[in-house]
């Protein structure tokens, strides 16, 4: 940008582009939009951020974010315990929760293993992860990292580091979607689907 | 020598990465153009229906154009008959990608090398050999001209089964009066075989790792692979 911007609107761009997907041109509209047609939102946004950033943490047992030490649903005594479901984000962990048809508890990876992006385990902290799951009541672990590569790296990884510990580990599984016609599905998932065909039970 | 229109390409992604809003940067390794990057817009768009494609070890065929620098890609392809990568198999991938991402330059042909590649992929779905590991390292040297001397030393004289040689990068095979210590001493019965790709035998391959690795961590001037990091790792779970 060669045109010359008072400092604090300058810096208000510049602040903007570090969300994801917004460069210099979105990082420009969206702070004219805040200062002439918004400026209450603005005001809003600027308090909401500050407050996330104080009151907020991971949670201990999960790792996802939190206002407490601990949870709500962690606390929960309607969650079973005995199964843990291994996620890469909270966005996953809610896409979770929607399904209905899981009432265990969970642990928020918040990333992945990406060798060629300079993620190993390490970055992923997972001294966390095996603390939670000698708990003494976890039983099986689900793994529920995404189906891409890396999401599958991750699981593998995560298997290797369980099941040296003895701990029960799963995958979910992938296929057709449900309701899905083979005419519509992608040749890569349906080429899977038939590599991981399984037997009809009588 | 490809500013134009390529179309109907085999290829491979070797890697993916953020661009501007919405794209994505392709590393990909074609067979007729070598390793090109292109842009794909808006391949970061939920739902874009290219994402899915842009998969690495998965043989695809991508179309592209360009004017400049910029090499757009316009479609991608998905070929078909490569199961997918899973657990160890899959690590042993991210290390060809990430030697093919640090040691092939840009946009230089290598046929030979792309047909190794796509080999040692469909080798690594039925199970990781070491020595498929040890063939495309082969391959990767010798296709792009860092030479390796198996049969014949330094001196030109050819290499004796019951010889001791000490390894020199540039150079070739040193004959030694005994065996040495340094970790580019090698028989010459594991340069032997290593030249004719027998691997039956495991001191013998344990040998040809060792040249391997030594070769590798000076062509990647002392740079440590993520993948190297992570396999240790592993092994110590
Ligand atoms: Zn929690």
């Amino acid at each position: 940008m060669s045109v010359h911007n008072p400092g604090s609107l300058d810096a208000l761009i510049d602040a903007l582009k570090c969300l994801p997907g917004v460069g210099p041109k979105s990082a420009q509209r969206m702070a004219y939009h805040l200062l002439q047609r918004d400026r209450k939102g603005a005001q809003k946004l600027g308090e909401a951020l500050l407050n996330a950033l104080t009151a907020l943490r991971h949670c201990a047992r999960c790792n996802t974010f939190t206002e407490a030490e601990v949870c709500e649903r962690c606390l929960s005594p309607k969650r079973d315990g005995k199964t843990l479901c291994v996620v890469e984000t909270p966005v996953d962990m809610n896409m979770m929760e929607q399904t209905l048809a899981f009432n265990g508890l969970y642990y928020v990876l918040m990333g992945r293993i990406s060798p060629l992006d300079g993620q190993g385990p390490t970055q992923l902290g997972l001294d966390k992860l095996l603390q939670r799951v000698d708990d003494g009541v976890v039983e099986e672990v689900i793994l529920a990292t995404n189906y891409t590569n890396e999401g599958e790296a991750t699981a593998h990884y995560l298997s290797e580091l369980l099941k040296a510990r003895g701990i029960k580990v799963s995958r979910i599984a992938r296929g057709i979607p449900v309701g899905g016609e083979l005419e519509y599905v992608d040749p890569g998932t349906l080429a899977q689907a038939l590599r991981e065909r399984r037997g009809v039970e009588r | 020598m490809h500013r134009g229109k390529v179309d109907g390409q085999p290829a491979y992604i070797l890697h993916t990465y953020p661009f501007r809003e919405t794209s994505l940067i392709v590393e990909a390794f074609s067979r007729d153009f070598g390793r090109v990057a292109l842009v794909a817009r808006g391949a970061r768009r939920p739902r874009s229906p290219i994402r899915g494609l842009l998969m690495a070890f998965q043989p695809v065929e991508l179309a592209w154009s360009g004017k400049g620098e910029v090499l757009t890609l316009m479609k991608a392809e998905w070929v078909g008959g490569q199961p997918l990568l899973g657990g160890h198999a899959l690590f042993c991938g991210y290390y060809l990608n990430e030697l093919l991402l640090n040691l092939l330059p840009r946009e230089d042909a290598h046929e030979r090398l792309f047909l190794a590649y796509a080999q040692t992929l469909r080798r690594f779905a039925e199970g990781v050999q070491e020595a498929d590991l040890r063939r495309f390292e082969k391959a990767l040297l010798q296709e792009l001209g860092y030479g390796l001397w198996l049969t014949e030393d330094a001196d030109g004289k050819p290499v004796a089964e019951e010889g001791w040689y000490a390894y020199e990068i540039e150079r070739g095979p040193v004959r030694l009066a005994r065996q040495g210590q340094s970790p580019l001493c090698i028989s010459g019965r594991a340069l032997l075989a290593l030249a004719r790709d027998d691997f039956a035998e495991p001191r013998l391959l344990a040998e040809a790792k060792q040249l391997m690795r030594a070769l590798m961590a000076h062509y990647l001037g002392g740079e440590t692979l993520e993948t190297r990091r992570i396999f240790k790792e592993l092994q110590e779970l």
